[in-house]
C-alpha cells in the first residue's frame, strides 16, 4: 500500500477508549484524505441533530496520501467537524510539522470524540497512546504549552488550543507547531468543549512510495517549475504572503473599513515591501517546502511568524489601520490566544462600524490602532467589549439588529478580496460550503495574476466555469494534502502523477479533478441535509448593492444572481442548489441521496 | 447573448491561429464552456475573420437550435467538456505536428520550453478521423491526463482554462515540431542537455 499508513486512530474522550481501525480502501480512493476524507468520515459520525459544541461533535484529523511522502509541501493535514461557527461542514488545513510527524506514527486519521470530565492532552508516539492529564496547561497560552510539551520541529509536533478555544470562543483557532494555525470557522472551540488542550505526536514510520522512479521525476520537474516562476521563488520568499497587499489593492479589490470602500490609502503602509523592510528577522518554510513564504517578523514586543496577508489586511485595510507596528503585534497575539485572524480582524472592524454609527457602545473607530491588542484579549477571554465579539461578526452585528454589517457568507467572514472587484470571488464566497473563503478555489489567480492566464475580472457570463474548476481542484489538494500555494507553480497534472507514483494507483488528471467535485457535492449534502437552502448561497447586501465609491472598480456591484444560475446548471444541480440524481451518481454519491431527500 | 469579451477572445485567438498557418482558410475550430453551455465557431466559418454570428452557443449534453450552425467538431467538443475538467478547447491544423504525426506514436519533444511545458504529447489514430464518437472518446480519453493530443494526420486538439492557455499548448507542440524538423535536417549527433529525460517517456 503506497501513500496511505492504513490505519485510524479512534479515541473516545468520555470513556477513554483508544481503539485502532483498519482504513476502508474503497474510501481513501475515492476521497484520498485529508479535507475528502474527512467529510466522508464526518457525514456517517455528525448529524443534523448534534449541537457543535456538544460531545457528540467530533474532531477528524486527517493527512493525505502525498502527507509525509517527501512531495513539495507534503507537510500538510487537516481537521474536519461540524462548524460553531456557521454549523456547516467544515475542514481547516495548516503546514509546518505537524501533519508530517503525525502521519510518521503510522495513521492517516485520528477521530476524537466524546467530552473528557477534566482538562487532557493526547500524546501518540511509539511507547503507545495515553490521554494524560492537562490540568496544569489549561489557561496556558500557545506558545507556552508548546514549549512546555516539548516541540521539537523534526521530532515531536504539538498542536493545542490557547485561552481562544478554552473559552469556547466560535472563532478559536487549532494551533500547531506553536504559530501554524488550523483557524477559520472556529475548531478551536470544539477542541476546548471537549477539555482537549493539545495532541503530541512522535513517529518513526515512513509512507510507501511504489513507484520511485516517477516519484523522483515528479519531485525533479515540480521543483524545476516551483523555481521558474517569480511567484513562488521570489515574490513568496522575499515578501511573503503580504505581496499581495499592493496587487489587489491596485485592481480595486481591497476591502477597505468594513468593505465601505475596495481601495486603501495606506496601503503601502502594510504590504509585503514595508513588512520586509522594516520588520522581517528571516524567512522560514515549512517541511519538505521550498518556497519558504513564512516571515519571522520583528518589533520591540514581539518576534515571531507572520503576519500573512489575510491577517494584515484584516487587522489593517479591513479596520481603517496603517500601524504595521500594531498589525504585527495583533497577529502574535491572536497566535498566543489561538484565535482565527481574519475572523477576528473582521469583527472588529465591524464593531468599528456599530460604534461610529452609535449602535455599539465603544471606543472603537476606524484606524483606532491602539485598541486592537485589548480588543483581542478581551475575546480570547470572554471579557469586557472583547466578551460581546467573541463569536463573530454575525452574531454581533445581529445583537444590534444590523446582520447586514457583518461582511460574511454563512457566518463567515470574508478574506482580503472585495466580491464587487473581482466578479468570479463573490459567487466563490457565496457558494463556498465552510462559508466565505479565499482557500477554497480563490480566483486570485485568474482575475488578477494572470495564473494560468488573465481572465477579465468583470466579466460575469462564464464566471461560473472557472470557479467550479478551482473549487474542484482545491477540495483535491486539500485531500492530498498538498499547500495551495504549490499550484502557484505546478498544475494539477504534476499532482496526479506524483499521488499515481506514490499510491501505485493510477490517477489521471481529470480522475484527481472529479475527486475534488466528489468531495465538493458531498460537502453540499451535508450543508443541505443541516437544513441551509440556496438562500443562504449569497453576499452581503453591500455587495449587491452597494457599488464601490472610487477606483477601478468604481461603480461594481457583485452580480451574484445570474453567476448563481449558471453556477447550479453547470454543476448539475438544480435551480435550489440541489444537486441532481444524475449527478450524484455520477460521482458514486447516490447512496446517500435518501438521507437528502 | 454573447458577451462582447468572449467575440473578441474567438477573434484574437482565431485571428493568430490563421496568421501562424496553423489552420487553412476555413479549417480547426475553438470553442469555450460556459456553465452547461458551450460557444463555438459555426461551421464553415472562417477561424481568422470571425463575424459576431460566427459564434454559435448550445448545450453542452441537450441540443437545441444552436446545433444546427455549429461546427462539425461539436461531437468532439462536448465530449471532451463531458469528460474532462476544460474549459476552452482549440483543434487547429500545424503542419509539422500534422506530419510528425505520421510516423509515430507519440511526439516527445526535444526542444526546451515545449520539454517543459508539454512533456510528451500522444498520437491517436482513428479511421474516421472527424466527427465521429469513436474519435470523441479516444480524444477525450487521451485528455483526461494530456493538455494537448494528435490525432495522427489530422492535427491537434488541446484544452485549457482560457483559450489561450489552449493555443498556447497548441503553438508550442508546432514550433516543437519545426525544431525538431530542422534538427534532423541538421543531421547531427544530438548533445542531451536536460535532466532526468527518462522520466519524460513515463509522463
Amino acid at each position: 500500500m503506497g501513500g496511505w499508513m492504513g490505519k485510524i486512530l479512534d479515541i473516545n474522550l468520555t470513556s477513554g477508549e483508544i481503539l485502532t481501525k483498519p482504513l476502508d480502501m474503497a474510501l481513501a480512493r475515492d476521497f484520498l484524505g485529508g479535507r475528502g476524507l474527512g467529510a466522508r468520515l464526518l457525514w456517517d459520525e455528525v448529524g443534523p441533530e448534534v449541537d457543535p459544541l456538544s460531545p457528540a461533535n467530533v474532531l477528524i484529523f486527517a493527512g493525505g496520501p502525498l502527507t509525509g511522502t517527501g512531495y513539495q509541501t507534503s507537510n500538510r493535514f487537516s481537521v474536519s467537524t461540524k462548524s460553531p461557527l456557521t454549523g456547516t461542514v467544515l475542514d481547516a488545513n495548516s503546514g509546518g510539522y505537524w501533519g508530517m510527524q503525525f502521519k510518521r506514527t503510522g495513521f492517516d486519521v485520528l477521530i476524537v470524540r466524546g467530552k473528557a470530565a477534566s482538562p487532557v492532552y493526547i500524546e501518540i508516539s511509539p511507547a503507545g497512546v495515553t490521554i494524560n492529564p492537562a490540568a496544569h496547561l489549561w489557561g496556558r497560552r500557545v506558545m507556552e504549552t508548546t514549549s512546555i510539551l516539548g516541540q521539537n520541529n523534526n521530532k515531536r509536533n504539538v498542536l493545542c488550543i490557547g485561552p481562544a478555544g478554552e473559552n469556547l470562543s466560535r472563532i478559536a483557532a487549532i494551533m500547531n507547531d506553536g504559530q501554524r494555525s488550523l483557524a477559520r470557522g472556529g475548531p478551536g472551540a470544539v477542541m476546548g468543549s471537549k477539555n482537549l488542550k493539545a495532541i503530541v505526536v512522535e513517529g518513526k514510520q515512513r509512507p510507501e512510495i511504489i513507484d520511485q522512479e516517477l516519484f523522483k521525476y515528479m519531485l525533479y520537474e515540480s521543483r524545476k517549475l516551483l523555481k521558474a516562476s517569480p511567484l513562488t521563488s521570489q515574490a513568496l520568499p522575499e515578501f511573503g504572503t503580504v505581496v499581495m497587499m499592493n496587487v489587489v489593492n491596485a485592481v480595486g479589490a481591497l476591502p477597505t473599513r468594513n468593505h465601505r470602500q475596495s481601495q486603501f490609502e495606506h496601503a503601502d503602509d502594510i504590504s509585503g515591501e514595508a513588512l520586509t523592510e522594516k520588520y522581517l528577522v528571516k524567512n522560514e518554510a515549512c517541511w519538505a517546502c521550498p518556497i519558504g513564504c513564512t516571515r519571522i517578523s520583528k518589533t520591540e514586543k514581539v518576534e515571531g511568524e507572520g503576519p500573512e496577508f489575510e491577517t494584515t489586511w484584516a487587522m489593517g485595510a479591513q479596520c481603517g489601520i496603517n500601524d504595521l507596528t500594531a498589525i504585527i503585534e495583533a497577529n502574535a497575539l491572536c497566535n498566543d490566544l489561538g484565535m482565527d485572524t481574519i475572523s477576528a480582524g473582521s469583527t472588529i472592524a465591524c464593531a468599528m462600524e456599530l460604534s461610529e454609527l452609535g449602535l455599539l457602545d465603544s471606543d472603537l473607530r476606524f484606524g483606532r490602532a491602539d485598541l486592537l491588542a485589548p480588543t483581542l484579549e478581551g475575546m480570547a477571554l470572554r471579557t469586557g467589549l472583547g466578551a460581546e465579539l467573541a463569536d463573530g461578526s454575525l452574531r454581533l452585528a445581529a445583537r444590534y439588529g444590523r446582520p447586514d454589517l457583518s461582511m460574511s457568507v454563512k457566518g463567515l467572514e470574508m478574506p482580503a478580496y472585495d466580491p464587487r472587484g473581482m466578479q468570479g470571488q463573490g459567487l466563490l464566497y457565496a457558494t463556498s460550503n465552510r462559508g466565505a473563503c479565499h482557500m477554497r478555489g480563490n480566483m486570485l489567480g485568474l482575475e488578477v495574476l494572470g495564473l494560468p492566464k488573465m481572465i477579465d475580472r468583470l466579466q460575469v457570463q462564464g464566471k461560473s466555469s472557472y470557479v467550479i474548476l478551482h473549487q474542484n481542484s482545491s477540495a483535491a489538494i486539500d485531500s492530498l494534502v498538498i499547500c495551495k500555494f504549490t499550484n502557484m507553480g505546478v498544475a494539477e497534472e504534476y499532482f496526479a502523477r506524483a499521488l499515481s507514483a506514490v499510491t501505485g494507483i493510477k490517477y489521471a488528471t481529470g480522475e484527481l479533478i472529479k475527486v475534488g467535485e466528489r468531495v465538493w457535492n458531498l460537502e453540499k449534502l451535508y450543508n443541505l441535509r443541516e437544513g441551509f437552502t440556496r438562500a443562504q448561497d449569497t453576499l452581503p447586501p453591500r455587495m449587491l448593492t452597494e457599488p464601490v465609491v472610487e477606483g477601478p472598480s468604481k461603480g461594481w456591484v457583485s452580480h451574484l444572481e445570474p453567476m448563481l444560475k449558471e453556477y447550479y446548471r453547470a454543476r448539475g444541480w438544480d435551480d435550489e442548489g440541489v444537486p441532481r440524481a444524475a449527478k450524484l451518481e455520477a460521482l458514486g454519491l447516490d447512496q446517500l441521496v435518501e438521507a437528502v431527500a | 447573448m454573447i458577451d462582447e469579451r468572449i467575440y473578441q477572445q474567438f477573434c484574437e485567438i482565431g485571428r493568430d491561429l490563421y496568421t501562424a498557418n496553423m489552420i487553412s482558410s476555413h479549417g480547426g475550430n475553438i470553442s469555450i464552456r460556459v456553465g452547461d453551455r458551450v460557444i463555438i465557431k459555426r461551421r464553415g466559418a472562417q477561424l481568422g475573420n470571425l463575424k459576431p454570428h460566427d459564434l454559435i452557443e448550445t448545450g453542452i449534453e441537450k441540443n437545441d437550435s444552436g446545433v444546427t450552425l455549429a461546427s462539425t467538431e461539436l461531437l468532439a467538443h462536448r465530449t471532451i467538456y463531458m469528460r474532462t475538467p476544460a474549459l476552452a478547447i482549440v483543434h487547429c491544423h500545424p503542419r509539422t505536428a500534422i506530419a510528425f504525426s505520421l510516423s509515430r506514436d507519440e511526439i516527445v519533444p526535444i526542444d526546451n520550453e515545449a520539454s517543459y511545458l508539454l512533456k510528451k504529447v500522444p498520437v491517436i489514430t482513428e479511421e474516421f478521423a472527424s466527427g465521429t464518437p469513436e474519435m470523441a472518446n479516444k480524444l477525450a480519453d487521451a485528455l483526461q491526463s494530456y493538455k494537448i493530443v494528435m490525432l495522427r494526420g489530422h492535427g491537434s486538439f488541446a484544452i485549457g482554462q482560457t483559450i489561450d492557455e489552449a493555443f498556447h499548448w497548441s503553438s508550442t507542440l508546432e514550433e516543437s515540431c519545426q525544431i525538431a524538423l530542422y534538427a534532423k535536417l541538421i543531421n547531427e549527433p544530438f548533445i542531451e542537455y536536460r535532466g532526468m529525460t527518462q522520466g519524460y517517456t513515463k509522463w
